[in-house]
């Protein structure tokens, strides 16, 4: 037979029917699709399409599947479930595929679905190793689940469908203003860290911090939430806003300082107070950061990987030598401006003569399109009383800028580079050796904590947009980012209206496997497909594209951020349920394997102090990954992810990687 | 016998092989999936993963034998077994297949044909376990009992 295929109807009900009718034909049964959907019942009815070529284990999810009232169709070919799909696309709501498949390897028929139909896939394995399971967040997968499933397991898997129509609206509605997810994200302490990854991705961030709550009890889906939906515009923070926004807050003073009053003082246009207040928390809580972890700095800035680590690749950086941005907290301003001319290639001067401090920021940011400021950065000069700071740099900017892509403009070069430095916190010196590297930020800090650093580095901080992972893996993967990178750039577009003419934009120069170039059509199409449960009217081709694209993007480059995020509830996941480690039920060890490969995870990762906690500094020399995992999972988790992305890029450094993506994270990005 | 003791000793059956890890808790899960509508459930899906095993088993075998050992194949095969023993629960196949997948990716033929035999020795036993505990049922029902639910505390 070619592929078993079968459509079983819920034994319990037949009301319990597809959401949407099924029009399709040929060669599968049909359930009674005719039959239209009592919405008070979802999520009975939820039309799951499994694919696995092991039939012993697609029997077992039939009948779990029915058992939680859904419709499930099954196949035990990709190919032919992908001609299904395209044939009937009304008629699925959500795919459940399994990672080795004989015909097709499950992340392509992933890639493949999430490009034409836009469906959530949730990915299966046996293997639970995380590096598999970043690929499955990098392809775009709702969620990875790690055979055997349960049914526990399955019976929350309606949640992704939900997301994903919402999060689609939602994107309609709110394009070009700030989503405020920080609440969300502030609310889980211990997430903290791991959902700084990526401000882009705070929808998901707060999935992923249920989730990683309620692993334990093993019943939410495992670890990944929605990626694909979680990106919505937003208002991108670059360097003259972020500025004006310091200096209100300082005039203001930052205990007085409210959403209200910085609005009025800014006199931005087209700025919400929402915008305002979200940012505002994030700057607060980096200010608290700066003081808390400025205690901790001593100790593991020097663990860090030392200058080496600075070349770590995260964006371009790696091309640079940075030992000495690295190993002295300080460089001079000339210095940096230098570096970053020369990280961007351009001659340093021709920053935007405007501001100052922004523009060299945010110059650097900037990377290609704008040369680094070389002015001396007196970053934070607003806020810093003391000018201790001035011999701030950013050599992050530079970074992330350069690696950001052509002729994508500041805003993404804002993300990169802003993600960059604003792990950073620390004192000024901080700001000044903001490198990406986190290593080098790490001996900033050492120097001087003062908070005053944040100002500087709030700028830096607007990359949320989308899957700002950018910083890490878009650049320096040669290969990789090059093409991704401009997918990467879209999305922090997406902080206006013009997410969907950057869209086209990056389909016409990106020609990497993205499929950004597929976006454009695809989404049209998927407008029509979004499921049976989304109301496609509302659903715009924009915001299909915004969310195709993001979900493709994301993937694709596998930014740090992006998939950090994805990731850590992931990862989180398996550990708690291996109890501990990796370790799946079976008592397997997580491959240190692929661990090893990374780079990352053990030995001598270092860790950034900011996850790193006292024991966790402790644990750098230990080589037990699965103990570093699982103690700091949120940490581990997040750097794996980066740590992952390097080692496909076989850059040297994975640790400083590791470090700095999440670093860079971590401040605001929470 | 009476269907009351055969029922017992069904129990008892079931228990030892839990408790000698032969199964673990999916299979549970899978006689949890049993009800009246799927009567028959369990004894279909261990008897797909038997089918499967045999053809996984050969190529697995075969593979071995080549010439030039084609590990990437060997541990796809491998990790395949692994998924649908632990689907159906057979704990020791699970972690013999676990065991053999590094001897892939470490290229070790010895330890992987070795492994290979521990994979088909635990596979066969689970087996008959399996078939034994069926026919046990078999008589069960065929005496008008029905099979007990079973309550294991793990």
């Amino acid at each position: 037979m070619a592929a078993l295929q079968r459509v079983a109807q819920s034994s319990v009900s037949t009301t319990a029917s597809s959401y949407g009718s099924c029009k399709g034909g040929g060669g599968v049964l049909s359930p009674s699709a005719a039959e239209m959907a009592v919405p008070d019942r979802f999520p009975a009815g939820l039309r799951v399409l499994v694919v696995d070529d092991d039939t012993t284990c697609l029997r077992i999810l039939e009948l779990m599947l029915l058992r939680c009232l859904y419709q499930v169709t099954i196949c035990s070919e990709a190919t032919v479930a992908l001609n299904l799909l395209r044939e009937r696309k009304d008629c699925f709501d959500v795919v459940l595929s399994d990672v080795h498949m004989p015909d097709m390897d499950g992340f392509k028929l992933l890639e493949h679905i999430g490009l034409e139909m836009d469906l959530p896939v949730i990915m299966m394995s046996a293997d639970g190793r995380t590096s598999v399971v970043m690929r499955g967040i990098r392809h775009g997968a709702c969620d990875f689940l790690i055979k055997p499933v349960r049914e526990a397991e399955l019976k929350n898997i309606w949640q992704h469908v939900v997301r994903k129509k919402w999060n689609g609206s939602k994107e309609l509605e709110h394009s070009g203003s700030l989503e405020d997810n920080d609440p969300h994200k502030r609310g889980n302490n211990d997430i903290e860290y791991t959902s700084s990854v990526n401000e882009g991705t705070e929808v998901s961030l707060k999935g992923q911090k249920k989730r990683i709550n309620a692993k334990e009890d093993d019943d939410g889906d495992t670890e990944n939430d929605d990626m694909s939906t979680s990106k919505k515009p937003r208002v991108v923070w670059s360097v003259e806003l972020h500025q004006q926004f310091v200096t209100a807050v300082n005039q203001l003073g930052l205990d007085k300082a409210v959403p209200k009053r910085i609005l009025e003082m800014m006199n931005v246009p087209g700025l919400t107070r929402e915008n305002v207040a979200s940012h505002l928390q994030k700057f607060r809580l980096y200010l608290k950061r700066l003081n808390g972890v400025a205690q901790q700095q001593s100790g593991i800035a020097n663990a860090f990987c030392g200058p080496a680590d600075s070349n770590g690749k995260l964006g371009s950086l790696s091309r640079f030598d940075f030992p000495a941005l690295a190993a002295s907290g300080q460089i001079p301003p000339q210095t940096l401006a230098a570096l970053q001319a020369e990280l961007l290639g351009q001659p340093a001067g021709n920053l935007m003569p405007a501001t100052d401090q922004p523009a060299l920021l945010h110059a650097s940011l900037q990377g290609a399109k704008r040369p680094p400021v070389e002015h001396g950065v007196p970053f934070v000069q607003p806020f810093i009383k003391s000018q201790s700071n001035v011999s701030k740099q950013f050599p992050q900017p530079v970074i992330s800028a350069e690696d950001v892509s052509p002729g994508f403009g500041q805003w993404r070069s804002n993300n990169r580079s802003t993600v960059a430095p604003s792990n950073y916190h620390g004192g000024s010196s901080a700001l000044n050796s903001n490198l990406l590297m986190g290593v080098v930020q790490q001996e900033q800090r050492q120097h001087d904590r003062t908070q005053q650093q944040s100002a500087l580095i709030e700028p830096c901080r607007s990359f949320n947009v989308q899957p700002s992972c950018l910083v890490v893996p878009s650049q320096s993967s040669t290969g990789f980012q090059a093409g991704n990178s401009p997918a990467s750039f879209n999305q922090s577009i997406s902080f206006n209206k013009s997410t969907v003419i950057d869209y086209s934009l990056l389909s016409d120069q990106s020609n990497n496997s993205l499929n950004i170039g597929h976006i454009p059509t695809g989404n049209l199409k998927i407008t029509g497909t979004l499921g049976g449960y989304s109301a496609p009217g509302s659903i715009s081709p924009t915001s299909c594209i915004v969310n195709a694209d993001n979900n493709s993007t994301s993937y694709q480059n596998s930014t740090a951020t992006f998939s950090d995020s994805r990731e850590l509830p992931g990862v989180l996941h398996n550990t708690s349920n291996s109890q501990g480690f990796y370790v799946d039920k079976s008592g397997e060890m997580l491959d240190q394997g692929p661990l090893r490969n990374l780079g990352f995870v053990g030995k001598e990762t270092c860790i950034p102090s900011r996850f790193a906690v006292d024991d966790f500094e402790s644990q750098m020399s230990n080589l037990n990954p699965g103990r570093i995992q699982v103690e700091n999972s949120g940490a581990l988790v997040k750097q794996e992810p980066i740590v992952d992305y390097v080692d496909n890029e076989k850059l040297g450094i994975p640790i400083l990687q590791q470090y700095s993506s999440s670093d860079f994270m971590s401040p605001f990005t929470d | 016998m009476e269907v009351g003791q055969m029922q017992r000793q069904w129990v008892d059956y079931t228990k030892s092989l839990f408790l000698e890890g032969f199964l673990d808790g999916q299979f549970l899960q899978l006689q949890q999936l049993q009800d009246e509508s799927n009567p028959d459930f369990v004894v279909e899906v261990v008897s797909l993963f038997f089918e499967d095993s045999e053809k996984l088993l050969n190529d697995l075998t075969r593979a071995l034998e080549q010439p030039t050992v084609d590990f990437k194949r060997v541990d796809a095969h491998v990790h395949q077994f692994k998924g649908s023993s632990s689907s159906i629960g057979a704990q020791r196949v699970k972690n013999a297949c676990i065991a053999f997948r590094n001897f892939c990716e470490e290229k070790n033929t010895e330890g992987c044909v070795r492994c290979v035999q521990q994979v088909k020795h635990e596979y066969y036993l689970v087996k008959s376990k399996l078939e034994t505990l069926f026919a046990m049922e078999q008589q069960i029902m065929a005496a008008g009992g029905s099979i007990p639910m079973l309550e294991l505390n793990f």
